[in-house]
């Protein structure tokens, strides 16, 4: 579904990718985890487009990303990105936010929007709070508005850039079981996070990433138990600690 | 002092309406409104302009700017008073030339108050619509622009009331607004400079701190209601707006 193929990517002199090749398959979950400044959300944000690459290849389903002839709005509005900072729009019901862009760019009309909506928030949990404005919602709430957003112009692939990362600890669980749901109906999904209870019980393979190069690809099970390369062994005993 | 107020107020309120042509205060308002309602949509496409990733429509914008900041508003009344004329090969009446000038001119001041409203957003705004699939315009139209505006109210209304003062440039080519209508008021009793020009002061003072309260008020208003959270009148409107257009 997501193809890399010897993508690089620099910022002036620092290459913040290392010929990265790997691959999400359909209906797959795949948890990218490393030290921060590895280069995971850089990774995550290159397969929208949201950053450039300078060498290498990344497909999704079959469409090349960063080819110049590429219809960008077309292609981003097919894979979903939840932020790590939510970025609801403020101005904005939680309906409204969910109902804006299939509106805007897939044409359709205000009462199919709504309708489609209210069923996403009542997916997330939160159909009561369809007119609440994002500042009254909590960081968990607005996190699942978001999510709900981005499932609105029905991509087949969710991109989740470190979701639970700007959340209070009690709101790390519900933001989650919305991802583990997803994951359950068969959501193509890839994942940078720090949860490493979610890698474990959802993911069908965990990508461990320093400094910009995937050092290792392995099934989760493996990979918790007896990582193979130092770097990911050092740094899942950093984490025990 | 008094007397040289009311003997005059009709002159200074209206010049010499309904038997002559209409100045005075009324003119002043009149060539304010009318600069205003072209400088605000002006303003918007040059602040578009600047921001935008074509070159083309960035650096010419970014130039206009630039210079019409960096020109006193009189050279530019001169500048189209005596320059547009042999440009275009006929006159131009001095009301048009100031409403012209002042359009352009406040075009460019409210211009970077929308450019500053639109560039003090956080990215994730663009991004986030962006990647839901929303084309550039359509982010810039329904998530950017109804922010930033609303964000930048106060500093764009209180521009509007520094209209009503620049509008007083008109003397030097002859508009007969509100300073003009004093100094023919000074023509004529010769004496009394002082009194003249500061009954003129007050009238603008009044004029000016009444505009100035209303936009305090507004600002409170935004204030409050971000501070409670709730839905404001102006968000349901442009909310509406937003999505039945």
């Amino acid at each position: 579904m997501i193809q890399f193929s010897k993508v690089s990517k620099w910022y002036g002199e620092y290459q913040a990718l290392v010929d990265v090749t790997a691959e999400v398959k359909q209906g797959e979950v795949v948890v990218v985890c490393g030290p921060s400044g590895s280069g995971k959300s850089t990774l995550i944000r290159t397969v929208n487009r949201l950053e450039t690459i300078q060498a290498g290849e990344i497909t999704v389903d079959g469409t090349s990303v960063h080819q110049a002839t590429l219809n960008l709005n077309r292609f981003r509005s097919r894979v979903g990105f939840v932020f790590q900072q939510f970025n609801l729009f403020p101005h904005l019901s939680a309906l409204d936010n969910v109902c804006l862009a299939p509106m805007k760019a897939a044409g359709k009309n205000r009462k199919d929007a709504k309708r489609q909506a209210l069923a996403l928030l009542d997916r997330v949990g939160l159909a009561s709070k369809a007119n609440s404005y994002p500042q009254q919602l909590s960081g968990g709430q607005q996190q699942r508005v978001a999510i709900a957003r981005a499932l609105a112009m029905e991509p087949p692939v969710m991109l989740f850039d470190e979701p639970t990362s700007a959340l209070d600890p009690e709101m790390v669980g519900e933001v989650l079981n919305v991802m583990k749901s997803l994951a359950r109906d068969g959501m193509t999904m890839m994942c940078v996070t720090h949860e490493m209870g979610f890698a474990r019980e959802v993911s069908d393979s965990v990508w461990f990433m320093d400094r910009g190069a995937i050092l290792e690809v392995a099934d989760p099970q493996t990979f918790f138990r007896s990582p193979e390369h130092p770097r990911a062994q050092a740094f899942l005993s950093d984490l025990r600690h | 002092m008094l007397d040289i107020l009311t003997q005059n107020a009709h002159f200074l309120l209206l010049g010499q309406y309904p038997s002559g042509p209409i100045g005075g205060l009324a003119l002043t308002l009149i060539l304010a409104l009318l600069g205003l309602a072209f400088a605000i949509p002006l303003s918007l496409l040059l602040a578009l302009c600047r921001v935008s990733p074509y070159r083309v429509l960035s650096v010419p914008s970014t130039v206009l700017v630039y210079i019409v900041r960096g020109v006193p508003l009189v050279m530019l009344v001169f500048w189209s008073y005596f320059l547009v004329p042999g440009l275009i090969g006929h006159l131009v009446s001095a009301f048009t030339t100031l409403v012209v000038t002042l359009v352009i001119y406040q075009a460019a001041y409210l211009s970077e108050i929308v450019r500053a409203g639109i560039e003090s957003l956080p990215t994730g705004q663009t991004e986030s619509a962006r990647s839901l699939g929303m084309s550039y315009g359509s982010t810039m139209r329904h998530v950017i622009l109804p922010q930033a505006l609303y964000n930048m109210l106060p500093s764009i209304l209180s521009q509007c009331v520094s209209t009503v003062k620049d509008t007083s440039i008109g003397y030097v080519i002859s508009v007969q607004e509100l300073t003009f209508s004093a100094q023919q008021i000074n023509a004529s009793l010769l004496t009394r400079p002082f009194q003249v020009f500061l009954v003129l002061a007050l009238v603008y003072f009044a004029v000016c701190y009444t505009l100035t309260r209303c936009v305090q008020g507004v600002e409170r208003r935004i204030s409050r209601r971000r501070a409670s959270g709730k839905m404001s009148n102006v968000r349901s409107l442009i909310n509406d707006s937003v999505l039945q257009s």
